[in-house]
């Protein structure tokens, strides 16, 4: 009837447009943060290039001035992005207006993923470039001690951050889903820094990624099911 | 065809302990409109919100559209139109990026209806959800329900918050709506008056039970209301089956009886009342008398 008077022109809307419209909806939502990140990136940028150029002689105060505000944003700036995510669902009910749309709550769950992980690439990506381009034009050659595993210790470095920047983001969903969110805030700033030690003194490599891929396995199965089994 | 569009078997919902549903079942033929009654918290929200998904039952299963409401896929979410409750839209969107985004994550959306819907109701779109009136919301949020032109429409509460005019505009749109063919609305409200108006089908929640499923006019003949005034006083005895509701006054007897039939009619005569009036009775005081805490009707209908 409606058809005949107005006509029609929706079309049926393939899955991953479907997806992408949900990843949208979350950058905007959480603009914010991704604005933070560039400008915390850039930053990181400018400060490693002035820092490598004027403190070439003196490396521990290079690194350790760096590695600071980065483990800094590891421990609050990821998990807000995951607490804001998560926290602003439960009080405005989004997942329950958008689960009343063709839409599964797994996906909304996926998109917000993948946008947390946007969020902490746009931070790291750059800085990883930075500190490859530095260490090739600055660090005399040394022999590449993991030859099977990553081709230098600048990606083992990123491949740690990313993982430990994606668990604390992890801990951030829980956290942001949680109706007690004094416990869950404080259990989830331990494990942090139970992981922070433990990359201290582990290092770089692979028995760190794999207990770190271990931690992040187990915090993604408990968010997916508090997520999807609370009701909306 | 006689498809269920939903069906509810044995549902129990229990909350802290506190049993809201308790045993229900229901079924809902296509193209019914199906007007779901009860009190505040007699769990009218709580089975759309089953049935949809968005609460796990305690016990039992329901079904919409052939498919069991645990497990509703996207495609099949596609094929209902839902206005919930207190009308949950995300506050800090504008209309307009509302829509926009309904529109990007449905299967199928018809523009010029919603812009229709949204002339006719007057929706400001650039104006955010949460600045706009209660009335404009459920305005907005019935366009966006319908803009995907929904083989099941599910209705908590619509009209709340709606003036006169647009009560009447929505219940004339949903009159208009259910002309299409298989179309069906499942319609849970407070306002009687808008249910008896628009459902063919009624049913009446009350202590956890579906005390009526049937259809409307059914109903209205089923529940008889009469004044019985006799020569002398009125008689202590006068015992009917399925009396649901009694009061003496004197030479007067004022009583409502459940599953009236000339049987029960015989044996009202043989007490002699000098005169018995039928009085009227609209879906409200049927339903007054339904969900009195000690009503007997539930037993009986």
């Amino acid at each position: 009837m409606h058809q005949a008077r107005y006509g029609v022109s929706g079309a049926s809307v393939k899955g991953d447009r479907k997806m992408f419209t949900l990843i949208k909806r979350e950058i905007e939502d959480h603009i914010a943060y991704f604005l933070g990140a560039v400008i915390l990136s850039s930053t990181l940028v400018v400060l490693s290039v002035w820092a490598a150029y004027n403190y070439k002689n003196e490396p521990p105060v290079y690194s350790v001035g760096l590695s600071i505000p980065v483990i800094m944003i590891l421990v609050i700036g990821f998990p807000a992005i995951g607490v804001s995510q998560m926290s602003t669902d439960r009080n405005r009910k989004i997942s329950a207006f958008l689960s009343a749309l063709p839409v599964t709550r797994g996906r909304v769950l996926i998109a917000r993923i993948i946008t947390g992980i946007l969020a902490i690439l746009t931070v790291l990506v750059p800085l990883t470039i930075t500190a490859m381009v530095l260490w090739q034009l600055l660090v005399p050659p040394i022999p590449i001690i993991y030859p099977l595993i990553y081709p230098c210790p600048i990606f083992d470095m990123f491949v740690t951050a990313l993982l430990m920047a994606f668990a604390c983001y992890c801990l951030g969903l829980l956290t942001g889903w949680a109706s007690s969110k004094a416990t869950t805030t404080l259990a989830g700033l331990g494990l942090t820094f139970v992981l922070i030690p433990l990359v201290a003194v582990k290092g770089f490599g692979l028995h760190t990624t794999v207990i770190l891929v271990l931690f992040i396995i187990a915090s993604l199965i408990r968010v997916w099911q508090k997520f999807m089994s609370t009701p909306l | 065809m006689n498809e269920n569009v939903i069906e509810v078997e044995n549902l129990v919902k229990y909350f802290d302990g506190r049993c809201v549903l308790d045993g229900i079942n229901l079924e809902v033929p296509r193209g019914c409109i199906y007007g779901l009654l009860g009190r505040n918290a007699s769990g009218k929200t709580t089975i759309i919100r089953i049935l949809l998904g968005l609460e796990p039952p305690t016990r039992g299963q329901t079904f919409l559209l052939g498919v069991e409401s645990t497990s509703l896929s996207a495609k099949v979410h596609g094929r209902i139109g839902y206005v919930a409750e207190g009308h949950n839209l995300i506050q800090n969107y504008t209309a307009g990026r509302l829509a926009k985004l309904c529109k990007d994550l449905s299967l199928h959306w018809n523009d010029k209806l919603f812009e229709h819907l949204t002339e006719i109701f007057h929706l400001p779109m650039d104006r955010r959800i949460g600045q706009l009136s209660i009335g404009m919301r459920a305005q907005l949020n019935l366009s966006l329900a319908l803009a995907i032109e929904p083989e099941l429409l599910i209705l908590d509460d619509p009209t709340l918050g709606l003036d006169t005019v647009a009560r009447r505009q929505f219940l004339e749109l949903a009159i208009d709506l259910i002309g299409q063919q298989g179309r069906t609305i499942l319609f849970s409200s407070h306002i009687l008056s808008d249910v008896e108006r628009i459902a063919d089908r009624i049913g009446i929640l009350a202590g956890g039970k579906l005390a009526v499923d049937c259809a409307l006019e059914e109903l209205k003949n089923r529940v008889k209301k009469f004044r019985l005034i006799f020569p002398e006083s009125a008689p202590e005895n006068l015992y009917l089956t399925e009396i649901v509701n009694r009061e003496i006054e004197g030479r007067e007897i004022v009583m409502t009886v459940a599953n009236w039939n000339q049987q029960k009619q015989d044996m009202l005569e043989t007490f002699k009342p000098s005169s018995c009036t039928e009085l009227p009775m609209s879906l409200e005081d049927i339903f007054i008398e339904c969900t009195r805490p000690d009503t007997v009707l539930a037993a009986h209908l």
